[in-house]
């Protein structure tokens, strides 16, 4: 009877229940999420087609950063931020964002993904690539916009403040 | 790499479900016409690899990089508000 209990709890202890995934990322620590907060990528990210589930994680409350973490390959992440505080003026494509998922556009989240440098004061936002989710399945798609007014790379945090921070 | 050669107006297939035409040639330029499926991605190279290469140079090295850049915003989003 006792062997079989053990082999039981072995088998499937709390630990491991199915709803919850477990990541082991020698960079970004060990997490766990829950399997219904995974996005999916069925084209995975555009130039990395294997990088197809991610999760979203908040780095902190109050900050607009997250962390957008690689289940297939825990050592890549990528901080991304919904784009509204930190360029006001940017159009997030909500509506092709809709169009291309097959969804409502109230269910479409976008963020934007930063590159961050050694040099943090200048970061960068993709503007040009914005990752859409559908809120409801969490299916997700980078999209690529060819509007010239959306840089690839463009610079959140003005040089002249840099500046006049010094002075 | 496979070499066709294709007149104004003619069309080549990529599976089943890709088609690509020929629509216009004029100096150094030629106008495609391109049919595929929604879920097939089409882009001009130099926009992809841009993306790629964006996508590449994002990827974190460490935590402390995000951690870093926060702080930086935090920073600059004060100053902009004072």
């Amino acid at each position: 009877m006792q062997t079989v209990s053990v082999a039981e709890e072995s088998v499937l202890p709390a630990a491991h229940r199915p709803d919850v995934i477990h990541v082991q990322s020698a960079r970004f620590g060990d997490f766990e999420v829950l399997a219904d907060r995974v996005l999916h990528f069925p084209q995975g990210l555009i130039g990395f087609p294997r990088m197809r589930r991610f999760v979203i994680l908040d780095h902190r409350p109050g900050s607009p950063f997250k962390w957008m973490l690689c289940l297939e390959q825990p050592d890549v992440a990528f901080a991304v931020v919904e784009p509204r505080e930190m360029v006001p003026d940017y159009r997030a494509p909500l509506e092709l964002g809709a169009r291309t998922l097959g969804v409502d556009p109230a269910d479409v989240a976008l963020f934007v993904i930063v590159t961050i440098p050694p040099d943090p004061t200048a970061m960068t936002v993709n503007l040009m690539a914005p990752v859409v989710v559908d809120v409801r399945t969490r299916t997700s798609r980078q999209l690529v916009l060819e509007d010239p007014r959306c840089d690839p790379s463009y610079r959140v945090c003005a040089p002249r403040v840099a500046v006049a921070a010094e002075s | 790499m496979l070499v066709l050669t294709r007149k104004v107006g003619e069309r080549i297939r990529i599976g089943d479900e890709v088609t690509l035409q020929v629509l216009e040639v004029r100096g150094g330029q030629v106008r495609l016409g391109l049919a595929a499926p929604a879920d097939v991605r089409i882009y001009r190279e130099e926009i992809f690899l841009a993306i790629q290469g964006q996508n590449q140079d994002a990827q974190l090295p460490d935590q402390a990089r995000l951690a870093d850049a926060a702080a930086v915003w935090e920073a600059y989003a004060d100053g902009k508000r004072s």
